[in-house]
Formats: structure tokens, sequence, C-alpha cells
């Protein structure tokens, strides 16, 4: 039978995911992910519309399935890839928490991630709204769906899976 | 202008075997406001595609060089191209990157013009006092010099020219066509777009596409990413066209490719994959060889990075992508780009064709950020000008021969150039090709 999705179950759990990405726990940040996750970014159609079919439409980024992500961690962690070494630091501040319907474990919320560039020694900063779909399994709750709509989508050089 | 003169920018020397450039041209102000006004505010420069602007009415924005465009269909279903600029006080007119308008009203003054470009109101024009002089201006829209349609991709120039549009493509024209042939029902740009930014010249992006030997070097975090999902054959993961291709490995054998080099500057690079199900096309591998013929058939599932100089890039290897290069400063570049996709292909050959691009195209994927994170590696090296003359453009020399060769013979190609290749040869011949053409642009404003 599912659980109630409470305000601070899914506050602790995005704050926690923040903690573990910016912190580069990555294997514990993968492990709140279901097997079967959707982790998507759309692109935006036009100036003020989001695609809404990663089918028909291109995204950001769209995967089905944890594995995808563990690619982006291997790569990123991998030191095959100038894009993602020395690693950039990064710090996500999720606010504006807001459990959108407890029964299906929906969540939203806001996000500012500041991304220190240390090779260009530059800093940027990417912002939008987190889409969450919870659900409760043995271990405590878990993320089986991500939406990113990221805000300020010209994207300064490149935008991998930890500054979002 | 300045300090450099054409010999100290590009040394062309091919009875000594020399070909080199110098990195001022990448990081110099004064060279790149030259470029601008000989290359981009001078030729054709590539604006959009026609299906951008589909129906009675829609029009897109770009830019050629500085100047804002606005390409506009009118109601009979005519293209035109046109300055953004309101005649009054020259502010930007239309004002998001596509859309359709009946009329365009200035948001500054509320003059209107109707979607041929055509003047409708003066906002209390007879209460003006305008002179008879003022009267008898066109207070319409300035059309760009010249515009021109080639099988739906539009080009404009903001000059006057001897040189038409067909002209300028010439034999590349034929590598337009294996894009545009994928489909009886033409091209599509796949909805959403992707913008993105690099700290480097823009000269970095052509030179990249056109560049085999970086591939194994620069992408092993992907390598090593295909090489992981191909042991494990999940149903999760999207098959990759470099997985199923011996294309750029090292140990294949014989001639996998090359390069080949078009009057203007324009190149392509190529390798063979096969008809393979990992590319959306395969499912039309049959029809297409019924209907154009094996040859031209066979060329569409080549590799193939093509550029229609200077700022056009097709790129069909992991999936298929149109590039809009935009210089912005010396050390500063905007990149447009989008999936083109053949008009009619089945919902899973799209959705795989999305996938494949996601994955190695966008700037949040996993391959071109290690390009343009390489782009401005060079532009902070370029800085360092103890040697001025970079050595990268000499992969090739000794195996470049005039005219075609037996492979685009099977497309009746008749290119300047081309340069047969195994896995490693890694032609830089076509890179030249570039700077010859830049060189002949920039003759006139660097003359002593």
């Amino acid at each position: 039978m599912s659980q109630a999705l409470t305000y601070e179950a899914a506050r602790d759990l995005l704050y926690r995911e923040a903690l573990l990405m910016d912190s580069g726990r990555y294997a514990e940040w993968l492990a709140l992910f279901t097997p079967d996750i959707e982790f998507w970014m759309p692109t935006w159609r036009d100036e003020v519309t989001l695609s809404d079919d990663p089918d028909r439409e291109l995204s950001l980024i769209y995967y089905r399935g944890r594995r995808n992500l563990e690619d982006r961690i291997m790569r990123l962690q991998s030191g095959l890839s100038v894009a993602s070494s020395p690693t950039p630091r990064v710090v996500h501040q999720v606010s504006n928490i807001l459990v959108t319907d407890a029964e299906l474990g929906a969540v939203s919320a806001a996000f500012t991630c500041h991304r220190f560039d240390v090779r260009m020694d530059r800093a940027d900063v990417f912002f939008g709204r987190y889409e969450y779909r919870l659900v409760h399994a043995e271990a405590g709750w878990s993320i089986a769906r991500k939406k990113i709509i990221l805000l300020n989508d010209t994207i300064p050089t490149v935008v991998d899976i930890n500054a979002i | 202008m300045g300090t450099f003169q054409l010999d100290d920018l590009i040394d062309d020397r091919p009875d000594e075997g020399i070909f080199r450039v110098n990195r001022a041209i990448f990081t110099d102000a004064d060279v790149f406001a030259a470029e601008q006004r000989a290359i981009f505010e001078q030729g054709w420069v590539f604006l959009g595609m026609e299906s951008q602007a589909a129906g009675p009415h829609d029009f897109f924005t770009t830019t050629i060089g500085r100047a804002p465009v606005l390409v506009q269909r009118d109601g009979e279903g005519q293209l035109r191209a046109f300055i953004n600029s309101c005649p009054h006080k020259g502010a930007r007119l239309a004002q998001v990157r596509q859309g359709n308008a009946r009329l365009h009203v200035c948001p500054y003054h509320s003059w209107s013009f109707d979607s041929a470009g055509r003047n409708r109101a003066i906002k209390w024009k007879n209460a003006g006092c305008y002179t008879p002089a003022f009267d008898s201006e066109d207070h319409g829209l300035a059309p760009l010099p010249r515009f021109g349609n080639y099988r739906g991709f539009l080009f404009g120039s903001l000059a006057p020219g001897e040189l038409s549009l067909a002209d300028y493509l010439g034999e590349a024209a034929k590598l337009l066509d294996l894009v545009a042939d994928q489909s009886e029902d033409g091209l599509e740009l796949v909805p959403g777009q992707v913008t993105f930014t690099f700290a480097a010249n823009w000269k970095l992006q052509l030179e990249n596409c056109s560049d085999a030997y970086h591939f194994t070097s620069a992408h092993p975090s992907y390598i090593s990413v295909l090489e992981r999902r191909q042991q494990e054959m999940s149903a999760d993961v999207v098959a990759s066209v470099w997985e199923n291709s011996d294309y750029w490995k090292e140990e294949a054998q014989g001639v996998a490719g090359g390069s080949f080099s078009f009057d203007h500057g324009h190149v392509l690079n190529w390798g063979i994959f096969g008809i393979t199900p990992a590319i959306p096309l395969y499912e039309q591998a049959g029809a297409l060889g019924a209907r154009l013929g094996e040859g031209k058939r066979d060329w569409m599932f080549n590799m193939r990075n093509l550029t229609i100089f200077p700022n056009l890039q097709i790129a069909e290897n992991a999936s298929s992508q149109l590039r809009v290069i935009r210089p912005i400063g010396p050390g500063m570049t905007e990149m447009r780009t989008w999936c083109i996709a053949p008009k009619g292909e089945s919902a899973a050959a799209r959705r795989q064709r999305i996938r494949q691009y996601e994955d190695f195209f966008n700037p949040t994927g996993m391959a071109t950020p290690d390009d343009t994170v390489s782009y401005e590696n060079c532009q902070a090296g370029f800085a360092g000008a103890v040697q001025p003359w970079l050595q990268g453009h000499g992969r090739g020399m000794t195996a470049t021969q005039p005219g075609g060769n037996r492979f685009g013979d099977r497309i009746d190609l008749k290119p300047a150039h081309n340069v047969l290749a195994d896995s490693r040869l890694s032609d830089e011949t076509l890179l030249q090709n570039y700077y010859r053409a830049w060189a002949a642009r920039m003759a006139p404003e660097l003359a002593a």
C-alpha cells in the first residue's frame, strides 16, 4: 500500500540529493533513483513554451533507466573527459518545495545551481524548477521521475548533470 | 588595416610542402572585424531552413554577421529576407526567433509592416508635418541585397555580388542533396532549440567538424560509455552509430573514408558506416535505393560532416545535426543547433534519432562539451605567440589528389581535391581549403 508523502520527507530527500551531488558522493546520489527513473530536461520549443513530447521533440537530456545516469557519472569521474576535469565545484540551492500530490508523491521545487569552473576561472549560475515523483520503498523514499526545467538555456559551453 | 598582411597570417607555399596558419587569426580584434566585413557581410551566408517558415505569414529571425535578419513568408507563399530593423528609429522589429505575423507592428512607435515587408501605416502620418521628400521615400523594410533558396536551405547576402548561390555552392550542392533527398517530403528541424556559446574563435568550430584526428583523443570517455553499453545490451540504452562502425578504430584496414574540398571553402569529411540498423534511415534503405539508386543511397549511410563556408555545418554521424555558427567576438562564438530529419520517418526512427542526438551532440551530452572545452583550451593557448605558426594543418599533404575519386564518382561528385584515408591518416588538407577561401576573401582587407 502506498504511503502518503509529507513535506518533511520530500524536503529531506531533495536536500540530501543536493548535498550528495555537491560533495561528489556520486554512488550515494545514484542510489536515490529508482532503476527505471525518468530523468528529463526538456528544451524550450520557443520563448515561452517548453517541449513536452520527448519522443518527437528534442530534449536537453532524456533518460529512462538509472544505468544511463551511471554512464554520466562514470564519464564525469573517468578522467577521460577534458570537460569534466578538474570537476567543477557546484552548490545546489533548493527551495519553494511543495508537495503537490501526496498520494502520487508529486513535488515541485525551485533550484539555483552555482558552478565554478576551476579550469576557466569562471562562475556560472543555472536556475529553474524541478518536478519530482517520489516513491516509497523499503529503504525509504526514492526518485522515480525528475523533470528539470532549465530557465536560462543558452548554455555557456557545457552543462553536465552536476549543474542542474 | 592594422599590422598584418595576408602572408603574415597564412603561409601557403605548396611547392615547398608548407601550409601554416598564424595563431593571430583566432585572437586579433582587427582580423575579426575584417572577417565580419569581408566574409559575413559580403558573400552568401546560411540563414535557416525554409521549413522554419513553412506556412503563410510564418517568419523566423537570424543574423548575418552583426546584422539582424527577418525571413518572412507572405500570404501568397513567397519568402523574402529583410533587415530586422524598423526604418523609423532602427528598433529590432520581430522580437522572437520564430512566429506567424500578417503584420509586424514596431513596439517603439507603432509603424507597421505587412508580411511582404511593405509599410502599412505610419502612426499619425497626416498630422506629422512631413516634407514631400519624406513622403517620396520607401518606408518598407530593407530587403537583403541577395536571398536564395537551395532545396529548402536559405541563404542571404548583405552585399550585391556576381556569384549566384548555385555557383557559390557548386559541387557541394550534391552533398546538400544527400540530406534533402532522404525523404520525398523534404526536411524538417525537430522542435526544440539548443543554443550554446564557447569562449573561443568561430574557426575552431569550423575546423573541429572536419577534424577526424581528435575523435579518439577528445572523446575517450564517450567511447568507454559505448563499450560499457555494448557489454550490456540493455533495452534502456540508446544504440549508437559509432559502436556499430569500425571507421574510427585504429585496427581497421583499407580505405575508411576521406575528405573532399570544394571551391569557395566548402568541405566534407566522410567515413564508411555501412547500412546498419543503428542509423535511423535504415527503415528506408530499400526504398531509397529503388528511388535514387544504390550509389546515392549508400552515400546517405556514410558518416558525413559537411561545411558550407562560412557558417553552416551538417553533421551526419552519431545522429543528424544542423549547426549555425555565429561569431560574437574573436574569443566568443554562439552556436544554434538543431536535429535535422527527413519528414515522414517512423515514430521509432525519430525517437532513435533524437536519443542519439542528445547523447552526442548536445552541450548537455557526452561528446560536444569535450570539443568546445578543447576550443577554449586552444584559445587560451593561442595567447602564447613565441612560435606563431601552428602545426595543425599538415596531415594528408602527400595524399591529396586533384579532382574526385571512385567513391565520389558514385554520386558524380567533382571536388577540387580529395584525400582517401585509412582510419589513421586523419586528413588536415581540407582545413587548408577553409583558409584558402578565407585568404581569398580577406585579401582586400589585408593589403599593405
